[in-house]
């Protein structure tokens, strides 16, 4: 019989101690994970991370490490739909998806993603707004500052996501139905979009108002938000917790860092691990350091004109489609962006799937046609204005002048315009001609983007800049038919209105982003501003 | 004293009041927040919800009127970006602005005053001629060029301070660098013109010729004369302590002040903007009044002929 005594007493003491303290400790020792920090130009542009009211190219770049939709878009292929927090789905009716929710599933806070988090998501709390919601003041007011009320751009982005979503019924805990107004094949693409993330709901309701919410928001992305500083850093963690898989990077750090070059000399000097948002003319100085290189290409975004049909010079669709013709599209893609991006088939995109017209192209590079066209529209030389901003866009100063020589060729009179901002580009005190834009396809039909964005309550036609009646009768027929095969032609034929007919807009190039890393981070871009983090996707090579 | 000093809080009212309603004209006028803080992109009813939230879309009078007399209670408004008070957001920044802009106004004064008599002392020798071409230089190359060399030569190259960010004190090696040599340049050349137009006065020569230590005539006589200047060129320099450094904040990345103005401005942030302005319009006029008042302590002269004046 072992005898007790007070040393063995405080030997098992010790040992018991030890017990709760190693495996706490042998985790901290096994976290080897590396820490990054990633120099961004901007983290976000509306300084809170809700998708809802950050809707900028710039914020997307991060949403995916934070948060997840039922139907994810796959980063690492062409941003088909494939499962994500909804392991499957299946139609009911024209009007009606089912989806069953992925068991396990946790929220940053540890909760369990339920039917319940998925109806709240969508619900007027937190995406349309409750009926009667006060308004703001000038200046010195501003609704969800200090409450929970949403600002109201919150619900209008919602209803231009969700235009006819009539309810979510949670059949159980973990299967839910999304019901809408009317016939939409495009449910799962607006399921699978930017601001369907999926929220918890006791997150939501613990914190103190929606701007604390929206700056330190609960998801069930890869990272969970550490800090918030806006306009200067944004720190996630790892979530271990994280349905897929432990994340393979323990911190990530964005800071903003406002100009180019000393995003470059940050990466080059060691500081940053990655510098997003480095234009084409400046790969060649991060590619002449051995230990880092340029990553990035093509992403669903396209480069176009738009035409303001009010200007008299462009009024005669003939001298739209001229000016159309009279651009060498490729010369500015070998020019400028040293072939790193392509000409696209128009505005569409290949993940449109069976939408997608492979036989279509955009106005060919043709400047007799063009000189044609303008001697048969009576084209005498007027002024057509051209609005341009200092390079919003990549390239987008060089681009317009070279745009300028090209219509100068063909006998065209087009001035360039330099603007400060937006509202001076859309201002309608004078006389508008030709300005820059660039559309996104945010799922993969072309109501994402072609109705959305030139259709009538798209921004083209609601700044009165262009409208086309059987354009938005066709629009119309593209939001609500299920009837595939005459989607596919109502679609065609809204190309042919747009892009020859009447010409709305011109696509000039695909846009394409370039991102500067260290060489030995295995990491690949997505075709999409969104940066992806998982394990599947980062692995630091061993020297 | 108090009638002076209250003609000056008037005028420095009058100004506050103007700077106001300039900045609002031109930031109204020039651009639409609703579309520069939610993108382009964004919905157009989401832009026209944002407007008539925040009044956008009501007669420019009306805004000016409901602005200036929140202004006028206290109340500088909330940030449309931000959605806090731009009180509180103004105010988080300073503490690192002034981490950049102290230290380097040390360093102005404390190479620029020196370097400005050492040159006058040794007027037209190597010695001058060397302080001045560096001066000149560094007058005349502008601070976000200066910063990108900086950066260059010791971040990338030697790779021993950091690029950019505001992590440590370390970080603020270079932008107090780049801050400090501009400045001091300006103060180096002030300090010589001032200090050779005093060397050249009669009772300089006075004071020499009553065999006076050149040290002492150079110390009692001339420092104190050419301070005029020179204390109004540091007050100047003092009044830009708060928003003085816009470009070297955006060159390194420095959160402060400049950056949070560069950013409004860019956003059409009229709230923040105007506290900015507001903050950077009562500094100069703290600085003035005490550059005045340093006037009348320095010269007993100055502050005979304004006592006189008032009376």
């Amino acid at each position: 019989m072992t005898r007790i005594t007070r040393r063995t007493v405080l030997k098992a003491g010790v040992a018991a101690s030890a017990v709760g303290v190693l495996p706490r400790f042998a985790v901290a020792q096994a976290d080897d994970r590396p820490s990054i920090t990633i120099a961004v130009q901007q983290i976000v542009n509306a300084n809170t991370l809700e998708p809802l009211r950050e809707q900028s190219n710039v914020g997307t770049r991060l949403m995916t490490s934070v948060f997840e939709c039922l139907i994810e878009q796959d980063l690492q292929r062409e941003l088909q739909q494939i499962p994500g927090l909804a392991t499957e789905w299946k139609r009911i009716d024209d009007r009606t998806v089912e989806l069953s929710l992925r068991r396990g599933a946790k929220f940053h806070n540890g909760d369990e993603v339920t039917a319940d988090d998925v109806v709240f998501s969508f619900g007027p709390e937190r995406m349309f707004g409750k009926s009667g919601a006060p308004e703001g003041k000038l200046f010195t007011g501003i609704i969800g500052g200090e409450t929970k009320d949403l600002p109201p751009e919150v619900p209008a982005v919602a209803k231009r996501l969700w235009p006819a979503l009539e309810r979510i019924e949670a059949v159980d805990k973990y299967t839910v139905r999304f019901v809408n107004k009317q016939p939409d094949v495009t449910l799962e693409g607006r399921i699978a979009r930017g601001g369907s993330q999926i929220i918890s709901r006791r997150a939501f309701s613990e914190a103190k108002s929606w701007l604390d919410w929206a700056r330190n928001p609960v998801g069930t992305g890869p990272y969970r938000v550490v800090e918030f500083r806006p306009d200067t850093s944004l720190t996630l963690a790892a979530f271990d917790e994280y349905w897929q898989g432990r994340p393979p990077i323990k911190q990530i750090r964005f800071v903003v860092v406002p100009e180019v070059a000393s995003r470059i000399n940050g990466l080059v000097s060691g500081q940053y691990d990655f510098a997003c948002d480095i234009p084409p003319d400046q790969i060649p100085e991060v590619e002449k350091h051995a230990r880092y290189e340029i990553s990035g290409g093509l992403i669903g975004n396209h480069r176009l004109l738009c035409f303001d049909k009010a200007h008299p010079e462009l009024k005669d669709p003939r001298v739209r489609l001229a000016m159309c013709h009279a651009i060498d599209r490729q010369l500015i893609v070998d020019a400028l962006w040293a072939g790193r991006t392509r000409v696209p088939k128009g505005l569409q995109w290949e993940f449109y799937d069976q939408m997608f017209h492979a036989d279509w192209s955009v106005p060919a590079y043709d400047p007799n046609l063009a000189k044609k066209l303008l001697r048969e529209a009576g084209y005498k030389g007027g002024v057509i204005p051209y609005r341009v901003l200092n390079n919003y866009y990549t390239n987008q100063t060089s681009t317009a002048q070279v745009l300028i020589e090209m219509w100068r060729a063909v006998g065209l009179n087009v001035e360039i315009q330099m603007k400060e901002n937006w509202g001076q580009i859309f201002d309608r005190n004078s006389q508008r001609g030709v300005r820059d834009w660039s559309n996104s396809a945010p799922f993969n039909d072309p109501v994402s983007s072609i109705v959305n964005q030139h259709g009538p309550k798209g921004q083209q036609q609601q700044i009165g800049e262009w409208t086309n009646a059987e354009m938005n009768t066709l629009s119309v027929e593209l939001e609500t038919s299920t009837d595939r095969p005459r989607r596919r032609a109502v679609f065609r034929r809204m190309l042919e209105i747009c892009e020859r007919e009447d010409p709305g807009y011109t696509v000039l190039h695909q846009t394409a982003v370039f991102t500067g890393k260290r060489k030995d981070i295995e990491w690949k871009p997505a075709p999409s501003f969104a940066m992806d983090f998982r394990s599947r996707n980062f692995k630091i090579k061993r020297a | 004293m108090l009638r002076y000093l209250s003609t000056r809080l008037v005028r420095a009212l009058l100004t506050i009041c103007f700077v106001v309603t300039f900045a609002f004209v031109i930031l109204r006028l020039s651009g639409d927040p609703a579309l520069l803080i939610l993108s382009p992109d964004a919905p157009p009813e989401a832009i026209e919800a944002f407007r008539k939230s925040w009044g956008l879309d009501r007669p420019l009078w009306e805004q000016y009127f409901h602005y200036f007399a929140a202004i006028a209670e206290g109340n500088l408004g909330r940030s449309m970006r931000d959605g806090r008070p731009a009180l509180d957001l103004v105010l988080e920044r300073v503490p690192a602005t002034l981490a950049l802009t102290i230290p380097a106004l040390i360093l102005k004064i404390g190479i620029g005053i020196p370097a400005g008599i050492y040159a006058a002392l040794n007027r037209n020798k190597l010695a001058d001629r060397l302080t001045m071409l560096f001066s000149v230089a560094g007058f005349t190359v502008p601070s976000f060029v200066l910063g990108l060399v900086l950066v260059l030569i010791f971040a990338v190259n030697l790779g021993w301070l950091p690029s950019g960010g505001s992590d440590s004190w370390v970080h603020g090696i270079l932008p107090i660098i780049t801050l400090g040599t501009a400045g001091a340049a300006v103060l180096a050349r002030f300090t010589r013109s001032a200090m050779l137009e005093v060397l050249g006065q009669p009772y300089i020569r006075t004071a020499s010729a009553k065999g006076l230590a050149w040290r002492r005539v150079v110390v009692d006589h001339a420092l104190p004369n050419a301070a005029i200047p020179t204390v109004t060129i540091v007050g100047f320099m003092v009044g830009s302590l708060v928003a003085g450094a816009v470009v070297v904040e955006s060159v390194f990345s420095w959160p402060g002040v400049g950056r949070l103005l560069v950013v409004a401005v860019a956003n059409r942030d009229l709230a923040v903007v105007q506290t900015i302005l507001l903050f950077v319009a009562l500094t100069m006029v703290c600085a003035n009044l005490t550059v005045d008042m340093l006037y009348g302590w320095i010269d007993p002269r100055l502050r005979t002929r304004r006592v006189a004046g008032a009376g």
